[in-house]
């Protein structure tokens, strides 16, 4: 992994000495930190790419940090968020987790919850991401099927053989064999079983 | 202003419309009475006048049966004895066979008579009373000479002729004869009554008249109905606005209570955020510290730099909790103190936590001594005191049984001390609680802060008093609260 890949935990705290604190207590364990102190220049600035977590203080001037995790999740950002306050009540921590907090932490934190909570996070945002560029090149690679292609691909999936694809479709069991042949190519697909497994669900929304 | 004046006229404006229905009402009933006696009355005389006009025919019929012999030894004819039995008639004529009438009306009236087969009028003199009868008959025919001012029988008569407002007359063909004069003046209602008399012979028309003057109605009844009005209205008036200003003052306490609460709510809150930031800071850096000095090699140069950072937080938390205590700190509040009744306290403190009392069964009796008993206090802090100290005992009451909740509330003076005494029928104060019921924070209560008693120690001290705690006999809690007695110059 390279060291633009590495995790990156952003960090958003309006006091200074909770805000150095924190990211010395969170690099001790060899994640890097970006500390922010204003949620506004952190929601502009910050890269959305990177893989990691954000630590966001519920109680901030200006903007609530609630408010700061609707916005985060309403504009599609992935990485876990970790909420910090100082009095959580209840209510709040509904309210946190309905929004999509990973996880809701009270001041002063513990450091080991603190750690775990965000290497938990980023093991998490790192699978996920993985996960979601698999699709990714699963989906370029069916998008250059042609459209006979597809309909051969659709039948295999539902477990016919070549004669019945055939019969089906009104080809020969010999055309049928090398539009099997080319989708294997195109899909990069060693094995039946491989196929089946990574483009079943892309046939069934693509139908 | 506007508000009240106009909500002042609808009262107004109520009052009238009350006033003059009842008025309706009295003036209805009262003309309904006149009229029925009016009406009763003029029966009456109808009746009367009636029966004494019928006895004319029957007279002149018994003359005409018996035919008296004009020719008799005696001076005059017997029917000439006839005015001193009925005074009303004036005189008694005969026409023996072959004889006439001095007069043509009776000749006339003879004719008539004997047509109709029965007595006839002649000569009717309505104005002055006078009128004549006549009964054809064989061989002589009769006529009596009447007077009806002798007609009317006064004994029997329903009114007072002289003062009765009533005026009966009889009319007949444009005639009249008054019998009763009665007083008739303008305006007003009027009343009528006709029917003619029951005597074929003598047709006249009784006419009563009443006239009912603006001045009959029952001015006093109205009065007094409006004054009724007016005393009712204001007293419903009074036990409103005092039941709106109670609502008022209830709905005060408890904002007052809500507002001092949220007021304790939000400083709570600003402290942990204010006490929290550099607690959080505190940790993190000795515990980057720590993990620090634990690598291998360690970190020295880095551990030293969080712990400094460590030592500067602890002292921004430290002063933190010293500007909290300089905000918060209450100004002497002996400088404000005054004389006040320890009576007068409490029961505006009872009077207040009334409903709060009634709500939870809670029974409230105050024992005052024989006089006011008069300490030198800050009447709100004395009167917080109270409060705190009688929700408390409520609070404890809660925990017995409806029925058993008794809340004695005692003054009187020791020595140079007044002292109020609370005293509860409730569940008591444990032996082990009781040395530290007056710490800050220290509470039995779910829920509780634990600041009531620790504030109301605080203030009791303020003013120079003391507040103790201590077990009650047979069963509850006592709270004694002293407080220095006014010196009498």
């Amino acid at each position: 992994m390279s060291s633009s890949l590495s995790p990156l935990i952003h960090l958003i705290d309006d006091d200074e000495a909770v805000r150095s604190s924190l990211a010395l207590l969170i690099s001790t364990v060899g994640l890097r930190v970006q500390a922010w102190a204003d949620p506004q220049t952190f929601m502009t600035g910050f890269d959305r790419q990177s893989v990691g977590a954000i630590v966001l203080d519920v109680r901030m001037p200006g903007i609530s940090g609630l408010s700061v995790l609707d916005t985060l999740k309403a504009q599609g950002v992935d990485q876990p968020v970790i909420m910090l306050t100082g009095h959580g009540t209840v209510e709040m921590c509904r309210r946190a987790f309905k929004a999509g907090a990973a996880e809701f932490l009270e001041k002063p934190v513990d450091d080991e919850a603190l750690l775990e909570a965000l290497q938990n996070a980023v093991r998490q945002h790192v699978k996920s991401r993985e996960r979601n560029q698999a699709d990714r090149q699963a989906q370029a690679r069916f998008a250059q099927l042609s459209e006979r292609e597809r309909e051969v691909l659709g039948l295999i999936t539902a477990g016919l053989t070549n004669k019945e694809i055939g019969r089906a479709l009104d080809l020969s069991p010999r055309t049928v064999e090398s539009h099997r042949a080319n989708l294997f190519a195109k899909l990069e697909a060693d094995s039946l079983a491989q196929l089946i497994r990574h483009y079943a669900s892309l046939v069934d929304a693509n139908s | 202003m506007l508000q009240v004046h106009r909500h002042r006229l609808s009262w107004v404006l109520l009052w009238c419309l009350l006033t003059t229905l009842g008025g309706l009402v009295l003036a209805q009933a009262r003309l309904g009475q006149v009229q029925a006696a009016f009406e009763t009355d003029a029966r009456i005389v109808h009746r009367l006048l009636s029966q004494r006009v019928v006895q004319h025919d029957a007279v002149l019929a018994t003359l005409a049966l018996l035919q008296p012999d004009a020719e008799t030894t005696e001076a005059s004819p017997p029917e000439q004895r006839l005015p001193s039995v009925y005074p009303q008639i004036t005189g008694v004529q005969r026409r023996n066979r072959d004889a006439s009438w001095p007069d043509e009306a009776l000749r006339v009236a003879e004719t008539l008579s004997r047509a109709l087969r029965r007595p006839a009028l002649a000569a009717v003199d309505l104005n002055r009373g006078h009128y004549q009868l006549v009964l054809a008959a064989e061989p002589t025919s009769f006529a009596l000479q009447l007077d009806l001012h002798a007609v009317v029988p006064w004994s029997e008569w329903p009114m007072a002729p002289d003062t009765s407002p009533v005026r009966v007359t009889l009319t007949h063909e444009g005639q009249s004869f008054v019998v009763q004069p009665g007083h008739l003046q303008g305006g007003g209602w009027l009343f009528e009554f006709h029917k003619h008399l029951a005597a074929e012979s003598q047709p006249f028309d009784v006419v009563a008249v009443r006239q009912v003057g603006w001045g009959e109605l029952p001015w006093g009844w109205m009065l007094g109905w409006a004054a009724l009005m007016a005393a009712l209205l204001l007293a419903g008036r009074l036990l409103l606005r005092q039941r709106t200003e109670r609502q008022r003052a209830e709905e005060l306490l408890r904002l007052g209570q809500v507002a001092r609460l949220n007021t304790l709510g939000e400083l709570a809150a600003g402290m942990a955020h204010e006490l929290n930031q550099p607690l959080t800071a505190v940790l993190a850096n000795t515990q980057a510290a720590s993990r620090m000095l634990n690598d291998e090699p360690p970190e020295l140069a880095s551990a030293r730099g969080a712990m400094m950072q460590a030592v500067e937080q602890a002292r921004r938390a430290s002063d933190v909790v010293g500007r909290l205590r300089r905000a918060v700190e209450r100004p002497d509040s002996t400088a404000h103190t005054q004389p006040v009744e320890l009576e007068d306290a409490v029961r505006n403190v009872l009077y207040l936590l009334e409903p709060e009392f009634r709500r939870h069964h809670v029974v409230s009796q105050l024992d005052a001594g024989t006089g006011p008993t008069t300490v030198l206090a800050e009447p709100v802090a004395l009167e917080q005191i109270i409060h705190n100290l009688l929700m408390n005992a409520q609070q404890a009451l809660e925990q017995v049984p409806a029925g058993e909740r008794q809340l004695t509330v005692t003054v009187n003076t020791q020595g140079p001390l007044g002292v109020i005494s609370i005293a509860d029928s409730g569940p008591g104060i444990a032996a082990d609680v009781l040395p530290r019921i007056f710490e800050p924070f220290f509470t039995t209560r779910e829920a509780g802060l634990g600041l009531g008693l620790s504030l109301c120690e605080t203030l009791a001290s303020g003013l120079g008093g003391s507040l103790t705690a201590a077990h009650n006999t047979p069963r509850g809690a006592i709270f004694r609260l002293s407080l220095p007695l006014v010196v009498s110059p």
